[in-house]
C-alpha cells in the first residue's frame, strides 16, 4: 500500500472512533459510516466527482453494528472501494455484516468485557484499592481489549474485503463470549462475598443476615424478570429513599 | 469547582457515552470518581458511583434502545452526596447521591432519544436526493456539538437542583451508614440477578456465582 493509502486507511481508523456521532432512527449509523469512509474515498475519487457523490451516497444509507466492531466492514468497505468491485456487491456486502457484527460486539463487549472488567475494579476497590488506582486499572484493562479489538477489527477488514466472514468464524467469538460471561459472574459472586464481609464488620450479624436474605431473593427475582430489574430497582429504591425523606420529615 | 466547569466535565462524559470513542470514561464507577476527586472528596465519588454501576450492570446500549446514561448523573449525583454530606453526613450524601443519580439517569436516558430525534433531522437521507459531503461532515459534527451541549446543559440542572436538595432535604435523613447501605444493597441485588440471566442464567451460572462468593467471603474474613 502506497504512503497516501496508508494515510487514508489512518484517518478512516481514527474517524470510526467518531462512528456513532450523528446516530438516529433512520440511518443508525450510516452518517457516521459515509463521515468515516470520506478520506478513502476522496482518495479513490479525486478526478471524478460523479463517482464520488455516488459512493457517498451509497455509504451514508442505513446501516448498524456495533461500535468497536464497524471498524471491520468499514475496512472491508475500504478494500472493496480499492479493488472496484461494483456498487451492488458493495451494498449486499454491508447488508449482511451489520447483523452478525452487531450481535457479536453486544455480546463479546457490552454483556462480556464491559461488566467483567468493572467488576474486577469494583473487587479491588472492595479490596482496599484507593479510588483512582481502581479507576486507572478499570481504565487500562478495559481500553486494552477495547483498542485491541478495534485494531484488530479494521485491520482484518482491510485485508480479507468481502470474505470477512472467514476470520470472524475463526476467532470464534460467541466463545470467548462466552468465557468472560462465566468470568463475569465469577466476579460478581466475589463482590457479593467482599460487600457480605464488609457488611458483617460494619453492621453487625442481624442486619447482614436480614440484607443478605433480601439480597438472595432480588437475586432470584432478577433471574426471572431479566432486563426489567435495573428499572424496578431504581424505582424502588427511589420511592424508598423518598418515603424514608417524608418520614423523617413528619418525624 | 465552578458550575461551568463542572458542566463543562459533563458536556465531555456525555460525549464519551455514544458519540466519541466511548472508552468507558463515562461509566458511573469512573466519572463518580473523577467528580469526587474533583470536589474533594474521592472515597464518596467511589461509593456512589460504584454503587450506581451495580444498579446498571445489566443495562447493554444495544441498537437503538432506551438505557439509563450514567457519565453526567453520575457527577451530579456525586456533587449531591458532597453537598449533602456537609451539611448531614455521609449517609444522607450517599442516599440523596443515588437518588438524583437515578432520577438524573433517566432523565439523560430521555435527553439521548431526543437527540436521536434530532440528528435524524440533521443527517441527510440517500432515499430521498443527493447526499454531499458538506452536509455529511456538517450533520455528524452538529451531532457531536449537540451531545456535548446536552450534558453540559443536563449537568448544569442537575448540580443546581441536587445542591438545592442536598442543603434543604439532607436533614431528614433518617438511617446511619448500615441501614443506608443495606437498603441500596438488597435493591442492587435485583440488577445482579438480571445480569446472571443474561450471562446465560442461575442454571448455567450458578456454580461460578457461589464459588466466587464463598472464595472472596472466606478470603476476606482470613486476611
Amino acid at each position: 500500500m502506497s504512503g497516501p493509502g496508508r494515510r487514508s486507511h489512518l484517518a478512516v481508523f481514527a474517524r470510526s472512533f467518531l462512528i456513532q456521532g450523528s446516530w438516529n432512527f433512520r440511518t443508525m449509523l450510516g452518517g457516521g459510516f459515509a463521515f468515516a469512509m470520506l478520506p478513502v474515498l476522496k482518495r479513490l475519487f479525486r478526478d471524478d466527482p460523479e463517482g464520488f457523490r455516488a459512493a457517498l451516497q451509497r455509504h451514508a444509507e442505513h446501516f448498524n453494528a456495533h461500535p468497536y466492531m464497524a471498524g471491520a466492514a468499514l475496512g472491508a468497505a475500504c478494500a472493496m472501494e480499492e479493488e472496484g468491485r461494483s456498487p451492488e456487491e458493495i451494498a449486499r456486502f454491508k447488508r449482511a455484516v451489520r447483523g452478525p457484527l452487531g450481535g457479536l460486539g453486544d455480546a463479546l463487549v457490552w454483556a462480556g468485557w464491559r461488566p467483567l472488567t468493572v467488576l474486577a475494579a469494583l473487587v479491588l476497590a472492595l479490596s482496599g484499592v484507593s479510588p483512582l488506582v481502581t479507576v486507572l486499572f478499570f481504565l487500562v484493562l478495559y481500553n486494552g481489549g477495547h483498542l485491541a479489538l478495534r485494531i484488530w477489527c479494521f485491520l482484518v477488514g482491510l485485508q480479507t474485503g468481502s470474505q470477512l466472514g472467514d476470520p470472524l468464524r475463526r476467532a470464534a467469538l460467541p466463545l470467548q463470549a462466552d468465557r468472560l460471561a462465566r468470568v463475569g459472574v465469577f466476579l460478581l459472586g466475589g463482590l457479593v462475598g467482599l460487600v457480605a464481609h464488609e457488611m458483617w464488620v460494619l453492621a453487625g450479624w442481624a442486619l447482614t443476615v436480614l440484607c443478605g436474605t433480601g439480597a438472595i431473593w432480588g437475586l432470584w427475582l432478577g433471574g426471572l424478570v431479566g432486563q426489567r430489574g435495573w428499572k424496578w430497582s431504581i424505582w424502588g429504591i427511589s420511592i424508598t429513599i423518598t418515603s424514608l425523606l417524608v418520614f423523617g420529615w413528619i418525624g | 469547582m465552578s458550575l461551568a466547569l463542572l458542566a463543562l466535565l459533563g458536556g465531555l462524559l456525555a460525549l464519551d457515552g455514544t458519540s466519541v470513542g466511548q472508552v468507558m470514561v463515562s461509566r458511573p464507577l469512573v466519572a463518580g470518581v473523577l467528580a469526587g476527586w474533583v470536589l474533594g472528596d474521592p472515597f464518596l465519588g467511589l461509593l456512589i458511583g460504584g454503587i450506581l454501576e451495580i444498579y446498571f450492570i445489566s443495562v447493554f446500549p444495544v441498537g437503538g434502545s432506551e438505557f439509563p446514561e450514567g457519565g453526567p448523573p453520575a457527577l451530579v449525583a456525586v456533587a449531591t452526596g458532597v453537598a449533602a454530606m456537609e451539611t448531614a453526613g455521609m449517609a444522607a450524601g450517599i442516599a440523596l447521591g443515588v437518588l438524583v443519580g437515578f432520577v438524573w439517569s433517566r432523565l439523560g436516558s430521555g435527553s439521548v432519544q431526543v437527540l436521536r430525534q434530532l440528528n435524524g433531522r440533521l443527517a441527510p437521507d440517500p432515499s430521498q436526493g443527493e447526499v454531499s459531503r458538506n452536509r455529511i461532515v456538517w450533520a455528524h459534527l452538529a451531532g457531536v456539538g449537540a451531545d456535548f451541549a446536552r450534558g453540559a446543559l443536563l449537568s448544569a440542572a442537575g448540580l443546581v437542583f441536587g445542591t438545592w436538595l442536598a442543603r434543604t432535604l439532607g436533614d431528614l435523613w433518617p438511617l446511619g451508614m448500615p441501614g443506608t447501605l443495606g437498603i441500596l444493597l438488597v435493591g442492587a441485588s435485583l440488577p445482579a440477578g438480571a445480569f446472571v440471566r443474561s450471562m446465560g442464567g442461575w442454571r448455567r451460572r450458578a456454580a461460578f456465582f457461589i464459588t466466587g462468593a464463598l472464595g472472596f467471603l472466606v478470603g476476606s474474613a482470613l486476611l
